[in-house]
């Protein structure tokens, strides 16, 4: 007779001592672990809920403009410096982990319109309704009345600036475009376009000699640095307020319009747009790329900031408090952490740009936790359940009503348009594509 | 095929001389310079494997032309000695070094299977070059998580156990007292019996790591121990007739069904609550996953009971009459009951009717037992028939008869099944896929046996009866190797701790108790169906309002008498035009239908012959 029994030595299943870890044997035999999917969507619906749970996103506010903020600047090489200018004129730089004003400057008479660094971050330009560009130093004596290093006189008011990545040159705009030497009081070169006004302007970061603007009628328009004249310009059939350029896709821009919606075009084919983001009950004011390129915040005029992944239409995050007034301005900090906002009642407000993230460092078992919450939440995303939690979003009552009526108002519009096709000659009423619908015409 | 071997040589050759020209090229070409070749070393390696495909590849190909295997043997080792020896001497060298079997260690075809879930995914569908690259890398990391698991399988550290008899002997004429003299010390203790002859028959269970034994004697005696280390618990006398014992998910509660009112006690014997909502219950079963305690109970009444809030999810008046013979399919959580009508009725908490109901036996069903993949059900019945059911396709796989029939069923983890046939206790091996002539072991108890039950990831099986409590070993019964994630023998209170909470947060919602288990993991493609219908009705059919609305109208003309009497008449025609409608279409259908038959009507002689409806 030949006979095995099952009899197992505890001390192979039994740590030896207090300070050991428990042994764990784990066989992953198919039939010792029933109800495989039910657990795991189990598991998938717990770290949905607690993902809502624990986002948490305003990190805090900084306050001390005493006016509103209209637009702010990330430092290039500091993650923890950024800049701010006020309606009243005042520009302060702020330390972001102390969250306090390290440094407050009465800029300019009237609104600061526009900052900028230079690319190493040792001074940086503003621009006011004054009619001045003005050229700050970082460093500073102490004591020392704030003085501009150097001044330059313009002919007419400057809406925005940007400057260029590399190189020491920056551009304004306002009735021209222009683009100034650092070390000369005249522009460079000047371009025009048939506008009166032009809103903003961004400097490629990829293509650094392209230039995006937006005017007042309508336009988003493309220049290159190099040449005299301007290159593109498409007409939208709403204003744009200002665009901003993927940092990795140099071909890629989007662009904040006064309908709403947010435009993703991509530069050799302006006659229509990539994408249609959607979502904003009101104009959208400001627009930033998150350094990865997959992500972009917008600031509105319905005071929220929302946060749009490049390929999908509609927002994935939607930020909001009691006191955040019309959002003016907003930032996507360079480690790709934090939002910044600047809005009408004086604050900037710091965000997270993942809501549900846990700052600081993370033990390596909490962090395999998290991925492996994440990869489950990925793999039952479509789940009905776990979708409605995720997409569950509380919203100020206006915009919840807001676009509640959109959503209608886009729904009649579509069925008029389907009645009117049932209902006359076919082929007289051409399919448009939707995102076709907001160009009204380019030029080269 | 022979000329494909002679051929084989001389584009080997060919290759070669390519080779040689490249080399010339080379600037460290000199046998000092052999170091330098250690870059190009993955080469050889690549070139190797490239070697033993092919000839393996050749290999198949002969066997399936039929030529022996001399003669394979032969072409085998002829290339390759070609191939090798225009090599210099030292690269010959470290072909004779590199490793012989290169590449991964192959898996065997059935352990991937046993890891496999499901096939793989159909790619027609995919519209984008995207969307089918991340598809494909999903379904390539699948494949490597099905290669990791079988490989795992080298770590497991315990091997089942085994029987096996001398020549011209047989295993069931081996008894305990043979086994356990012929095995180890601690293994030999597991066999011992428990006289308890004072508070007649007994109910037993084991916890779902098989650390701890559960007894309920029905004159009211409740024993809960260690029964590895015969550390006892609590012991108790109730003071009233106890129906059924069980386990809740972990060794500190324990569930007594008792007279009138089913109680839960701690493991010291303390009473924690009384669940009035169960009353006069035979059999208790507890689906740990879920922490549902299901019961069944004189008067036919089913219910569930959420032990983790305490609530009661479902209950149901089966109608069945009084349901002694329960048990829970572990794969799906789905009860199966027995009745005096020879039917097993399948029920889940969702659904106020039977699942299944499915007529077994001739007489009353006396034991069901369902195993751990949910594949097999074994049921006996009155008419002392013992069947196999296989749960896909609900029909008997096996039907055996036995002397005085089965009173008693339980499965093991390892498929053996154990049945109580008056006193005496039979296992049987493999009995579900092929039908056996005679059992594994056997074993006789003094009394009648009342309940039995295999321990899990141990060789044992307990059973109880009239007058105590037997552990027996049956050799490869149990699952060897355990995860500690799921059931851990060797469990401290603080890992039980934190296995309760993981217990907690994972519990399924009864709502996902069904028949089929992968069904939450589909696509529910009828409902996305039925979505799109429905928006395209919204995009492109204005929604038709029967409820007329009438204008306002100037002061005077809008009473609410005139307002009615129009919207009265609107509605009517409006349903006069619908009628009108319907009627119309119907006419022109049969009309449609009596042409489409005229033109292709059928073609007898006899046809002309036929009654229709016009001549009348």
């Amino acid at each position: 007779m030949k006979i095995k029994v099952l009899c197992r030595n505890p001390d192979e299943y039994l740590r030896e001592t207090k300070r050991d870890i428990h042994k764990v044997p784990r066989n992953y035999d198919p039939s010792l672990h029933p109800f495989e999917a039910a657990r795991e969507y189990t598991r998938a619906l717990n770290a949905t809920k607690l993902e809502r749970v624990f986002a948490k996103p305003f990190v805090g506010s900084l306050d001390g403009h005493k006016d509103g903020v209209h637009c702010l600047s990330k430092h290039p090489t500091s993650l923890s410096l950024v800049l701010s200018g006020s309606y009243d004129g005042e520009i302060r730089i702020w330390n972001l982990p102390k969250r306090s004003c390290v440094r407050s400057i009465s800029g300019h008479a009237g609104y600061v319109r526009g900052l900028c660094f230079h690319p190493n971050g040792n001074y940086f330009f503003s621009c006011g309704d004054d009619k001045t560009i003005k050229q700050w130093n970082m460093a500073t004596e102490d004591g020392v009345v704030e003085e501009p290093v150097n001044t330059i006189l313009g002919k007419t008011i400057f809406h925005s600036m940007d400057h260029h990545w590399k190189e020491n040159m920056f551009a304004t705009c306002g009735q021209l475009v222009d683009v100034w030497d650092e070390s000369r009081a005249e522009p460079v070169r000047s371009f025009s376009w048939g506008v009166d006004s032009i809103g903003s302007i961004k400097f490629n970061p990829t293509e650094t000699h392209l230039l995006g603007a937006t005017g007042s009628d309508r336009s988003i328009m493309l220049y290159d640095m190099r040449g005299s004249a301007p290159l593109r310009k498409v007409i939208l059939k709403l204003r744009s307020n200002t665009i901003a350029w993927n940092p990795m896709e140099a071909f890629i821009f989007t662009a904040a319009s006064e309908d709403y919606n947010l435009y993703t075009f991509d530069m050799r084919r302006l006659d229509m747009p990539l994408n249609i983001h959607m979502d904003h009950v009101s104009a959208v004011l400001d627009v930033d790329y998150s350094p990865t390129g997959k992500e972009f915040v917008s600031g509105s005029y319905d005071k929220t900031i929302r946060i749009f992944e490049v390929e999908k239409g509609r927002s994935r995050e939607v930020y909001h408090t009691k006191r955040m007034q019309r959002v003016m301005c907003v930032k996507w900090s360079l480690d790709n952490k934090y939002l910044l906002s600047g809005s009408d009642e004086m604050n900037i407000r710091v965000w997270k740009a993942r809501a549900a993230e846990k700052l600081g460092v993370l033990k390596p078992r909490e962090r395999e936790a998290f991925q492996y919450s994440d990869k489950i939440k990925e793999k039952f995303a479509h789940h009905p359940q776990v979708k409605r939690i995720a997409r569950h979003r509380h919203v100020p009552k206006m915009i919840y009503n807001a676009s509640k009526e959109l959503k209608t108002i886009k729904a009649s519009k579509k069925r008029k348009e389907a009645n009117r096709r049932a209902h006359s000659k076919p082929g007289s009423v051409p399919h448009v594509p939707e995102r076709k619908k907001p160009v009204v015409s380019e030029f080269e | 095929m022979e000329d494909r071997g002679k051929d084989s040589p001389r584009v080997g050759n060919k290759k070669a001389k390519s080779k040689k020209k490249k080399e010339r090229k080379r600037y460290f070409d000199t046998p000092t310079d052999i170091e330098e070749f250690t870059p190009n070393f993955n080469k050889f390696f690549q070139k190797q494997r490239r070697e033993v495909f092919r000839q393996r590849r050749e290999q198949t190909k002969r066997t399936i032309g039929g030529v022996n295997n001399t003669d394979v043997i032969q072409t085998k080792s002829g290339p390759k000695s070609k191939k090798t020896s225009h090599l210099p001497n030292d690269v010959k060298e470290y072909l004779r070094k590199a490793d012989p079997f290169p590449g991964d260690a192959p898996i065997p075809k059935d352990r991937m299977k046993k890891y496999r879930r499901g096939k793989k995914m159909n790619m027609d569908g995919i519209k984008t070059k995207h969307q089918e690259y991340d598809y494909k890398l999903k379904e390539k990391k699948l494949s490597l998580a099905v290669r990791q698991a079988a490989r795992a399988e080298l770590l497991l550290q315990e091997q089942a156990g085994f029987l096996e008899a001398d020549e011209g002997e047989d295993t069931t004429q081996i008894t305990q007292h043979d086994i356990s003299e012929s095995v180890d010390i601690t293994s030999a203790q597991k066999f011992f019996e428990l006289h308890l002859n004072q508070f007649g028959p007994y109910r037993m269970n084991y916890t779902r790591n098989g650390r701890h034994l559960l007894l309920g004697g029905q004159k009211g005696h409740v024993a809960a121990m260690d029964w590895q280390t015969k550390k006892l618990m609590c012991e108790m006398n109730v003071m009233e007739t106890v129906q059924d014992v069980k386990w809740l998910h972990l060794e500190t509660m324990f569930a007594v069904a008792q007279k009138q009112w089913t109680y839960i006690y701690d493991n010291q014997g303390i009473e924690l609550h009384c669940l009035k909502m169960l009353d006069r219950v035979l059999r208790l079963e507890f689906l740990p996953y879920h922490f549902l305690l299901a019961s069944s109970n004189a008067k036919g009444y089913l219910s569930y009971i959420d032990v983790s809030v305490g609530q009661k999810v479902a209950g149901c008046q089966t109608g069945l009459g009084r349901l002694d013979v329960m048990c829970s399919n572990p794969h799906n959580g789905i009860v199966h009951l027995g009745h005096s009508g020879g039917t097993v009725s399948l029920w889940s908490p969702n659904v106020k009717e039977p699942l299944v109901k499915m007529l077994c036996h001739g007489g009353g069903v006396r034991s069901i037992a369902v195993d751990k993949k949910g594949q097999y059900m074994a049921t006996s019945g009155v008419d002392r028939y013992l069947k196999i059911w296989d749960m896909r396709t609900y029909k008997a796989l096996q039907c055996y008869k036995i002397g005085a029939g089965a009173n008693n069923l339980a499965f093991s983890q390892r498929e053996m099944l154990a049945a109580g046939l008056g006193n005496i206790v039979q296992v049987y091996q493999d009995c579900c896929r092929v039908p056996v002539k005679s059992p594994y072991l056997s074993h006789r108890l003094p009394s009648s046996v009342q309940g039995l039950q295999f321990c899990p990831y141990e060789d044992v099986l307990g059973a109880s009866h009239g007058v105590g409590f037997a552990s027996l070993i049956i050799p490869g019964s149990g699952e060897a190797n355990f995860d500690a994630l799921e059931a851990n023998p060797y469990q401290t209170k603080k890992q039980r701790r934190h296995a309760e909470v993981k217990m907690l947060l994972e519990k399924i919602q009864p709502e996902m108790i069904t028949l089929d288990t992968s069904k939450l993991g589909q696509i529910d493609v009828k409902s996305l169906e039925q979505k799109i219908e429905e928006r395209n009705k919204l995009l492109f059919l204005k929604p038709q309002n029967l409820d007329f609305e009438p204008k306002y109208k100037m002061k005077g003309r809008s009473k609410t008498k005139r307002l009615e009497q129009r919207k009265k008449g609107v509605r009517e025609e409006r349903k006069k035009d619908i009628i009108r409608e319907g009627v119309a279409r119907k006419q022109k259908q049969s009309q449609q239908q009596k042409q489409s038959e005229l033109r292709t009507g059928s073609t007898s002689v006899l046809d002309r012959f036929k009654r229709t409806d016009r001549d009348t």
